[in-house]
């Protein structure tokens, strides 16, 4: 009996799934999605957001599909949405790693699909080689950034010491970007500011507040700023110096933005953060993808700066936390390059 | 006689071996306050490990441990005052996560149990589901806490000592009340030597094994509490990383993935190994790329001086 029960609830739970599948619609109207990591981070989930709000400005079906940080199920996904749409999507994807866009764009390109990628893609794809749907590559200047809220933890901390510095994955092409900015910054002091230690918490705020933890007993009171490659791990050495009663006392930078980070700034705890717009990449990638799918512009006429081109990263500071919490975020869908800040440069 | 006795005190030895070497290499090491920096860095796995001991120790393994972490750092955080909900439940939040961590114990013990499905699928399932609702309920944003007060169950201080290490040593002291003076116990060790045999002299298997994943549950939700008020916030990726010292930690220290050979005491040690040697690679500046490789190979070092061959029938 107890078995009979057992099998009746799981052919049933197989009944659910297999029902939940094949109700999906296969669509005539153009369908937008976005391709992202996970929805468990405030970026991606206002990423996603950032789309949703422009499928809904156009009226047309939004879907979101999450790699879970694997590329084979990313690319599956992919697959899968094209083959179901017939190639009448336009999707928006943050590839898992920077070879998948590569597979991604020939998926599109054979199917008639549009796509636009962020953040990470091998340098020698282009847009402009794959016309027209290969739309555009969106990025901010991990190197640039990097460089000037280093600058904000070393006015902060007077100009001079040493700085601890927590980098993120050691593979990961934002990490690699953010340090390189961090010692650029530091090697154009001429030796008034040395970074003490390197070392990778891989994004992961739990690590870094072991990392800072073992740094306070290797280097006490020397330790005059904290750098860290993302604002998680920069909350997880703030708790380290919280726990020592050192919140405050000593400067700690990150990247990224959170609302965590933010107040931090607010509090006087943090020296500073770079806030992107990921509701801007979310809903302005979509939108230039559409309008290039749909005729609206275009694509394969625009110059190489309007196909890849970086976001704007604003350094916020105390001193500007308050003009940046009172800006106007709102923009135009149709103002496609508003916010660009230059082509994509490589290194 | 003696040799047994030297086995079990192995993990001790390799603790002791290891502090003498980053000594050496770094005199800081041996400063009280980084003393409290490992004790306050081990507070959390510790309470961890009291309950994946147990589930180990009867042979079966917890998977579900981020998961549950993660969501009781999210119930704590939205219990106590915070910028997402108007609750406000300072440290009476923390029995609701305990409770919270229970009942997704009593949903793995359950299913592993009366479904009959192995404890490996299961934890691990019911993991991804904590951290699907966690994420779903947040929308992949943090819930911040504003409550100070409530922060004082890691921040604050008593005697000197972190309030976290105190809420560590005591998990450990009912951790081994029921290990040593318990029905509970004395079955965990008849399950995880024997089933069969435990099963013909009346030991009530089933019951037990409900009740040692309710145990792990309750001590990870109380770690998802320690895990909220530490680091001020609760969100889905709060313990990422977790699962993997937890079971290190309770392997390295001498517990049998095999089951019926252990204690939570060797598990204490597993985690200070653990702590240890990731304090001791910053303070000696091991290069990062060459830390995973140490880090790695030192386990598997700790775990075969540490593991008693002769108790152990087969390995798997």
């Amino acid at each position: 009996m107890g078995k009979l029960v057992r099998n009746t609830v799981m052919i049933s739970t197989a009944a659910m799934l297999s029902a939940g599948i094949n109700s999906a619609t296969f669509a005539d109207d153009l369908t937008l999605a976005i391709s992202m990591r996970s929805l468990s981070n405030p970026y991606h989930a206002t990423f996603a957001r950032g789309g949703e709000d422009f499928a809904k400005s156009v009226g047309l079906p939004f879907e979101v599909l999450v790699t879970e940080g694997n590329s084979e199920k990313g690319l599956a996904d992919i697959r899968a949405l094209i083959s179901r749409t017939n190639g009448n999507v336009c999707i928006n994807v943050d590839p898992n790693d920077s070879p998948d866009a590569a597979t991604i764009v020939d998926e599109a390109k054979a199917a008639g699909a549009y796509v636009v990628t962020q953040w990470n893609k091998p340098d020698d794809l282009h847009p402009w080689d794959h016309d027209p749907n290969y739309v555009a590559h969106m990025s901010f200047s991990g190197v640039g950034t990097s460089k000037e809220i280093t600058n904000a933890l070393i006015d902060a901390m007077g100009g001079e010491g040493g700085i601890v510095a927590i980098g993120g994955i050691l593979s990961n092409v934002p990490a690699i970007e953010r340090k390189l900015g961090m010692e650029m910054a530091v090697a154009e002091t001429g030796g008034k500011v040395e970074i003490l230690d390197f070392q990778p918490a891989d994004w992961n705020e739990t690590k870094a507040f072991e990392i800072m933890q073992a740094w306070l007993t290797r280097y006490g009171d020397d330790i005059k700023g904290v750098w860290a490659a993302n604002d998680s791990m920069g909350i997880g050495a703030l708790e380290a110096l919280r726990q020592e009663g050192k919140a405050g006392s000593v400067p700690v930078v990150g990247i990224d933005g959170t609302e965590a980070a933010l107040s931090a700034v607010e509090a006087g705890e943090m020296a500073g953060t770079v806030a992107w717009d990921p509701m801007w990449t979310g809903g302005m990638g979509l939108s230039l993808c559409h309008a290039a799918a749909t005729g609206a512009i275009d694509i394969a006429a625009e110059p190489h700066e309007h196909r890849e081109f970086y976001g704007t990263g604003i350094v916020v500071t105390p001193a500007n936390i308050e003009e940046f919490r009172g800006r106007d975020a709102s923009f135009d869908y149709n103002d496609y390059w508003a916010k660009s800040t230059g082509q994509i440069q490589y290194q | 006689m003696a040799s047994i006795n030297l086995r079990a005190l192995a993990p001790i030895g390799v603790f002791f071996l290891l502090c003498f070497v980053i000594a050496v290499f770094s005199p800081n090491f041996l400063s009280v306050s980084n003393a409290i920096r490992i004790l306050n860095a081990s507070a959390i796995p510790v309470v961890l490990v009291m309950g994946a001991t147990f589930v180990i120790l009867m042979g079966s393994i917890d998977l579900s441990v981020e998961g549950i972490v993660a969501l009781c750092a999210v119930v704590t955080a939205s219990l106590v005052l915070n910028d997402t909900t108007s609750a406000n439940l300072g440290l009476w939040a923390v029995p609701f996560a305990v409770l919270a961590g229970g009942l997704i114990g009593a949903v793995n013990g359950a299913t592993h149990v009366y479904l009959k499905v192995p404890s490996f699928m299961v934890t691990l399932g019911i993991g991804f589901v904590c951290l699907g609702i966690a994420t779903a309920a947040l929308g992949g944003f943090p819930v911040r806490i504003s409550d100070r007060g409530f922060r004082t169950l890691t921040l604050g201080r008593t005697l000197g000592l972190p309030n976290g290490i105190w809420v560590a040593t005591a998990a450990v002291v009912v951790a081994l009340i029921i290990q040593e003076r318990t029905r509970l116990g004395r079955y965990v060790y008849a399950i995880g030597t024997d089933e069969i045999t435990a099963r013909q002299s009346g030991v009530p298997v089933e019951r037990t094994r409900v009740l040692v994943f309710v145990l792990a549950g309750l001590f990870s939700g109380l770690a998802g509490a320690m895990a909220a008020a530490q680091l001020g916030q609760g969100h889905a990726l709060i313990a990422s990383g977790r699962l993997f010292t937890t079971i290190t930690a309770v392997v390295v220290g001498g517990t049998a993935l095999s089951g019926g050979v252990g204690s939570v005491l060797n598990s204490v040690v597993g985690v200070l190994i653990v702590v240890v040697l990731t304090n001791g690679m910053v303070l000696m500046g091991v290069p990062p790329f060459v830390q995973q490789g140490v880090q790695g190979f030192l386990i598997i070092v700790a775990v075969s001086l540490a593991l008693d061959r002769r108790q152990l029938d087969f390995v798997k």
